[in-house]
């Protein structure tokens, strides 16, 4: 398995490998090779309906995580016993949304949805940030997973600087 | 419905695979999932096709709807035009004038939709052909429309939703396509067997659940340029146990030459429109063929 890719929408051009390649670096940061996850890349019109159903919010938003596991420590890995397990969840990006972003802000497509997405799998893994410790804690792990991508790959990304998007 | 008992036939051959089921002057046309129509779930129009509907062994049995086959004792109508034209022929040809008004007015494109990116359209009956020029590369979708409506699942009555009369939910063509990537002065073409996964089809508001992309890539292999015959010693790469990474290199192959999911959303309403068109076409010329002029 791996990461599953899904792009239901035709507003935004995605490069498809470069997104998997960039998600791939991440999970070798976070050291989560080993657990599948989904991808899953929409529209502001689906992103709303979903922001809808799961969050009363009636907005589009950058992104949204579903976790498989719920209860997890922030930064504890899961230890599944069977191999159906072995699956994190499912992070929808709201790819129009984040473009948008970056027309406003002249930043690279790609490196945005790269912070946001490892923003979302923070979340999958049990990182929240409903109180102002919780949002340090997931900040601080942010800024490790980003210099070190920076490191990997010599490209050096910005973390998210407003508040979270589960928040909005 | 003739085509109905050409789905069986297929469906029949239908475990071979794209390769070896070519069977039509198009290696292109990918016999392998015809959809076949379950009468009990299918789209219902309005008029003519929801009698055919009505029979649930219409696939199988070749079954053709006791309403129209006439009891040949009857008298024929005096015509003197030497052809059999007997009273269900006619009731049968004022049916179809009916019908034909009714979905002339249902025609959402009385013109062929334009897909956009500089696309030309050939037509040949019930397949067709677009085609366009990429800084050098040559690149063809070719598509057929027969058996292009997948049927709709009672999706919506099982989560307790009310349809009015109104809201006949809407036939959509979403037909096998094969697109071929030729290269300048080049005597193979990559051909690309593509369709859309049933699921995203039927637009599920999937609130979490398994989603597919909008199309998909189901086999690809290196084959002679133009109309010749599938070449079944070309290894054909088939894309149910391919290395994911591969397979997004490929579709933003596709992307870049033009084949992206605004493309198949725009195929799929080409592929409505000359359905319809199609349709309304069959229907004056089965007038023609029970009529008597």
């Amino acid at each position: 398995m791996g990461v599953v890719l899904r792009n239901l929408q035709k507003v935004v051009p995605l490069r498809r490998a470069r997104l998997r390649r960039d998600v791939d670096t991440l999970r070798h940061i976070l050291g989560i090779q080993k657990f599948d996850l989904g991808i899953i890349c929409v529209d502001n019109r689906r992103m709303q309906q979903i922001n809808h159903i799961y969050r009363k919010k009636n907005s589009p938003t950058d992104v949204l995580s579903f976790p498989f596991y719920e209860d997890l420590r922030p930064g504890k890995l899961p230890c599944p016993l069977h191999r159906d397990e072995l699956n994190l969840g499912d992070i929808f990006l709201g790819v129009e949304f984040v473009m948008k972003q970056c027309q406003e802000e002249s930043l690279d497509l790609h490196g945005a949805l790269t912070v946001v997405t490892a923003h979302g799998i923070c979340h999958l893994l049990g990182y929240r940030h409903e109180t102002e410790e919780e949002w340090t804690e997931m900040q601080q792990r942010e800024n490790y997973i980003l210099s070190e991508y920076s490191r990997l790959t010599g490209q050096h990304l910005e973390p998210l600087m407003k508040r979270c998007s589960q928040d909005r | 419905y003739t085509i109905m008992l050409k789905s069986v036939v297929r469906a029949v051959g239908a475990a071979a695979r794209l390769s070896s089921a070519s069977t039509s002057t198009v290696r292109a046309l990918p016999l392998s999932y015809p959809a076949l129509r379950a009468p009990s779930s299918a789209t219902i129009r309005p008029f003519t096709r929801s009698l055919w509907m009505l029979n649930n062994n219409g696939a199988s049995s070749g079954y053709r709807p006791k309403l129209f086959s006439s009891k040949v004792l009857s008298p024929s109508v005096s015509c003197g035009c030497g052809g059999l034209h007997t009273e269900g022929d006619k009731a049968f040809g004022d049916f179809l004038s009916d019908e034909i008004k009714e979905e002339k007015k249902i025609q959402k494109n009385k013109t062929l939709p334009k897909v956009s990116g500089g696309w030309e359209l050939e037509m040949n009956g019930a397949e067709a052909k677009l085609t366009r020029n990429v800084s050098g590369d040559k690149v063809t979708v070719t598509f057929n429309i027969n058996n292009s409506i997948p049927p709709n699942f009672e999706e919506e009555v099982e989560q307790g939703q009310q349809k009015s009369a109104e809201e006949e939910p809407e036939i959509v063509s979403t037909p096998n396509f094969v697109v071929e990537v030729t290269k300048q002065a080049a005597k193979h073409s990559l051909v690309f067997d593509c369709h859309f996964p049933e699921d995203e089809i039927s637009h599920g508001e999937g609130e979490g659940e398994e989603e597919s992309d909008i199309f998909a890539i189901r086999e690809v292999s290196f084959q002679p340029e133009g109309d010749s015959e599938w070449k079944e010693t070309s290894y054909t790469l088939n894309t149910d146990s391919l290395d994911w990474a591969l397979y997004d290199h490929l579709m933003d192959f596709l992307a870049d030459r033009g084949v992206d999911n605004t493309f198949a959303d725009e195929l799929m309403e080409l592929s409505t429109a000359i359905e319809h068109q199609e349709y309304i076409k069959f229907l004056e010329d089965l007038q023609g063929f029970v009529k008597c002029n």
